[in-house]
């Protein structure tokens, strides 16, 4: 034994040896608290799982009005390829007027709608056939896997991603991944020294080059998930040491799955791409199970570092990278040699526009947001992994951004504005179950900002005549369709002195007017004498009862001072289209826990709150705007032989160019004007009409029914007087009155009695 | 892994009932005066019809051009269909009514309202789905969407006895859940008086299937 002579080395050891006591002392500590510490996050992981939104599901069905061009189309954007024959879930293969498609499994609210190959034909026009392959029972009808839209994601994050389990990835992304990151992930406690000794070598010879990592798939999982990006000893310390008791606690499957669910794999704005479930929807716009080996490398090459290796910027240094990941699956014996051959030859497939997001229909998204806002906790939308499904008819919304899109350039033009003047705003809903099926909030469609659609609060102009002509038909003592009505200068007094002085918009006077001709002509002095008659307080209620609170109870609301959005204007439209029933328009069906698990479901929601005659004779009315009033230009364009109903509306100087209207079966609202609120030169029938018409033939939306509904009788009419026609007059015209309302007395033209054949078969069914 | 917050379910208001009942307390006047109908054209099929008693003028007037309405022909009850299937409604709405029917019988209502909806989306002016859809809601005692759905069916009827039969008792069940008011009894009269003029027509009493489901 060596005997320490000099003291002073003895009382240094001495201490030395206390000092490493206490310091052993101290790490058994520190690794027993970290132990806790890393047991307790790692069980508190909570993904942040944005709502998922998914559009409506496409129903498939013998006489679906669409044809297998328009088909093909819808499986496109769902991200089904184009093959020669069926390979998969997620494919289809045309071959003249058939269609056979490969659908995709999808867990609906109210069930599972199961992998199904099908052969789809049709006409020009609507599905004639449906059936399953390999046999010849016809299908009654099936829903489509719907379009995921976009996610609710948390603002102050940006973490958006798709969760997904180890057991449902193909087995070759994993594999993949260990090869490329972490080759010793199998076998190693949490860390790999070899690798750390590959790594320390290469960087020390490497020089300034690339630096390798050395770390493991769990010392990343590590990392990403609780430690910041510093670049420290003490932080890789820490890292390690984490790792390793990680892997006591947890499995090697587990580290795995949370990696892949972890990893950051690409940057959408302020949206962070998170996990391969997401990462496969943002590039290649189908979920990971239908991946190829190129389309999995890819993924997998690009884990190494998203912004140097964003597949969209830098295409050729991506595809090197992939073609490098190819070869590491061929050497690991993931893949056979031709594969990886016949695999680097296909192109990279990533899309060039972001696929889903909110940025595709940022104006929807957008109403989305606000109708669920109410109803769940902020938190729980950004981090719950909700399941919404929209009422969104992704066909409907093209259309309208296809005619947004087309048509203002062509106003601008004969206007000769200078291009980009004009601004535009769309809604599309459902007529009975007052679903919003497409928005559009901007000329830029994509454009997430301002929602006109929404938010554009304007003075809607004539459109709010039919409420006044409402609020008089229901008076059937006094007024209906034929009533002849002075259009005659009229001079207010209002109360605060002033006068008001309305003119009619072309500044002339028409004399006396059939009530229906005044609503059609759109004249602005017979619907304020009607106004007037009936009274403020009436047509404030009507349009109160038709769904939009507080317009200002003063006579110039008869002529449109109500500032409403056109979501308003087509709730108000949607009230009269549904022969008086209000349905609250709403962009929400159903809500699902991510597990699957129905939440909630918004069913139509409907109550009578317009009288179904007088809605039906105002209806009547609007029809003749298109006949022959301010909108007869969209008989050019409207399918022949159908009817629409609507209305032209104009504001001051032309500021506001709108025109709402529906058929049977739609009800579309179009908005046109400027920011800067200066007058644009376009009346409603010059601008808003334009898309409007086209839309709704491009929306192929159903005419009218013409049926009189109870409460509402036909009868023939001398067109000059109003009054009862029968073979003796030249002109007669069929014309809806409220049931006990005909008029009594007959044309002079009639040569019809006092014991007409009329009053005889009256009097039988009366 | 993250067990859901159930307290955001039970949160769920019902936003749409509150708006659309305030538009209408707001209206209440205006809407009374036509949702009521009294039609009586169904029963009048019912009875010889009452012609007056010369029918002289029939004669010594000439017949009407077919120019002159208001008259129509009033079609008797068998003329009407009765179900569904005979209403001339396509494959894939029947199929989601025998959906909905199986959901309704396994005591899922709200499942099968959403097969219901799936079906108006197809056919939206179905008036015998619109019927099915205020019975189910009936069942889960949502009375106003009961009521509103059958005023609805009925507004689609364009006459059809046998579908206002059964929208009148669900329109009389939901009303009279809040007591027998004037409104129950009016509706629970109606809905009789169609009923037996459907049965002296020589229905024999044949009630669509649909209109016997009513509890």
């Amino acid at each position: 034994m060596i005997r320490i002579k000099s003291p002073l080395l003895r009382w240094l050891l001495i201490g030395l040896a206390i000092s490493f006591s206490v310091g052993l002392l101290g790490l058994s500590f520190w690794l027993v608290r970290l132990d806790q510490d890393v047991r307790a996050r790692y069980a508190g992981v909570r993904w942040v799982l944005p709502a998922q939104v998914y559009a409506s599901p496409l129903e498939l069905y013998p006489g679906a009005r669409i044809s297998v061009t328009e088909l093909r189309r819808e499986l496109e954007r769902l991200g089904y390829r184009a093959s020669d024959e069926l390979t998969g879930p997620g494919t289809f293969a045309v071959s003249g007027s058939e269609l056979r498609v490969d659908t995709r499994a999808f867990a609906f609210w109210d069930g599972v709608q199961p992998e199904m190959r099908l052969a789809v034909k049709s006409d020009a026009s609507s599905l004639t056939s449906l059936r399953a392959m390999g046999s010849d029972a016809s299908i009654d009808l099936l829903r489509l896997d719907p379009m995921l839209i976009g996610s609710i994601y948390p603002s102050h994050s940006g973490e958006d991603r798709v969760l997904v389990k180890l057991s449902e990835v193909p087995p070759l992304l994993p594999a993949t991944l260990i090869r490329v990151e972490d080759r010793a992930f199998a076998d190693h406690f949490g860390i790999s020294p070899k690798g750390i000794l590959r790594a320390a070598v290469s960087n020390l010879f490497g020089g300034k080059g690339r630096k390798q990592g050395g770390s493991t798939l769990t010392q990343q999982l590590i990392k990403n998930l609780f430690l910041s990006n510093e670049q420290s000893y003490g932080r890789k310390i820490n890292e390690a040491l984490m790792a390793i008791l990680l892997e006591r606690h947890v499995s090697k499957d587990d580290i795995l799955e949370a990696y892949l669910n972890e990893v950051w794999l690409g940057q959408d704005g302020s949206r962070a791409i998170h996990g391969f479930g997401l990462a496969s929807q943002f590039y290649f716009n189908k979920p990971l199970n239908e991946l190829r080996p190129a389309e999995i490398a890819l993924l997998v090459g690009i884990a190494k570092g998203p912004t140097v290796y964003n597949p969209r910027k830098y295409p050729e240094r991506v595809k090197d990278r992939r073609d490098l990941v190819l070869q590491l699956m061929e050497d690991g014996g993931l893949i056979r040699d031709d594969e990886r051959e016949a695999e680097a030859l296909t192109p990279l497939g990533v899309l060039n526009s972001v696929a889903g997001g909110v940025e595709r229909y940022p104006a929807f998204i957008d109403l989305v947001r606000r109708q669920i806002k109410g109803l769940y906790r902020e938190e729980d939308l950004g981090s719950e992994g909700l399941r919404i499904f929209t009422t969104l008819d992704p066909r409907a919304q093209e259309r309208l951004e296809a005619r947004i899109i087309a048509d203002l350039p062509d106003l601008e033009k004969n206007r000769q504005l200078k291009p980009g003047t004009l601004q535009a705003a769309g809604v599309v809903t459902s007529v009975e179950g007052g679903e919003v099926l497409a928005m559009v909030g901007d000329r830029n469609v994509r454009y997430p900002g301002f929602n006109r659609a929404l938010d554009s609060q304007r003075p809607i102009g004539s459109l709010a005549k039919p409420f006044v002509y409402l609020a008089a038909l229901a008076d059937p003592g006094r007024y209906n369709l034929y009533s002849s009505i002075a259009d005659e200068p009229i001079d207010l007094k209002m109360p605060n002195g002033s006068h008001w002085a309305p003119k009619n918009y072309d500044r002339q006077l028409h004399g006396n007017v059939p009530l229906h001709v005044a609503l059609a002509k759109s004249y602005n002095l017979p619907t304020v004498r009607i106004g007037l008659d009936i009274g403020v307080d009436r047509v404030h209620d009507l349009i109160e009862a038709a769904g939009l609170q507080g317009p200002p109870r003063l006579p110039s609301m008869f002529l449109g001072a109500i500032n409403a959005s056109p979501l308003d204007v087509a709730q108000i439209y949607s009230t009269l289209a549904a022969s008086g029933y209000l349905t609250p328009l709403l962009a929400i069906r159903e809500v699902m826990t991510k597990e699957g698990q129905p939440l909630s479901r918004y069913s139509f929601q409907l109550k009578q709150t317009l009288p179904e005659g007088p809605v039906y004779l105002t209806t009547w009315a609007m029809q003749k705007v298109i006949e022959f009033g301010t909108g007869r230009w969209a008989v050019s364009v409207l399918p022949a032989g159908q009817k629409f109903a609507g209305k032209t509306g104009t504001t001051d100087d032309a500021r506001d160019s709108w025109f709402a209207g529906f058929g049977s079966d739609r009800v579309a609202v179009v908005w046109v004007g400027r920011d800067d609120n200066k007058p644009v030169g376009l009346d409603g029938a010059a601008g808003a009409l334009r898309i409007w018409g086209r839309l709704m033939r491009d929306l192929d939306a159903r005419g009218i029914d013409l049926t009189p509904p109870a409460g509402v009788e036909e009868a023939q009419i001398d067109p000059v007087t109003g009054l009862l026609a029968d073979a003796g007059c030249a002109a007669q015209v069929t014309v809806p009155f409220l049931s006990g309302a005909l008029p009594k007395d007959y044309a002079p033209c009639a040569n019809a009695g006092q014991s007409s054949p009329l009053d005889w078969l009256k009097d039988i069914f009366r | 892994m993250i067990p859901f917050l159930t307290v955001t379910a039970a949160r769920k208001p019902r936003v749409l009932t509150t708006v659309a009942l305030i538009a209408v307390a707001l209206l209440a006047a205006c809407v009374a005066q036509p949702t009521v109908p009294t039609r009586p054209e169904s029963t009048q099929q019912t009875q010889p019809p009452a012609l007056p008693p010369t029918s002289a003028p029939a004669e010594t007037i000439p017949p009407l051009l077919p120019t002159q309405p208001p008259v129509r022909p009033q079609p008797s009850a068998e003329s009407f269909p009765k179900t569904l299937a005979a209403a001339g409604t396509g494959p894939a709405v029947l199929a989601l009514a025998r959906q909905a029917q199986t959901f309704r019988s396994a005591g899922r209502p709200q499942d099968a309202l959403g097969q219901y909806e799936r079906a108006l989306r197809i056919e939206p002016k179905n008036a015998f789905i619109w019927q099915a859809m205020a019975e189910t809601h009936l069942a889960l005692h949502n009375v106003e969407q009961a009521e509103s759905a059958a005023r609805k069916s009925n507004s689609l009827a364009r006459g059809n006895p046998w579908l206002e039969l059964g929208n009148w008792r669900v329109i009389a069940s939901a009303l009279g859940v809040y007591g027998d008011s004037p409104a129950a009894q009016a509706a629970r009269t109606r809905a009789d008086e169609i009923g037996s003029a459907l049965a002296a027509s020589g229905g024999g009493g044949a009630m669509p299937a649909a209109a016997s489901a009513v509890p």
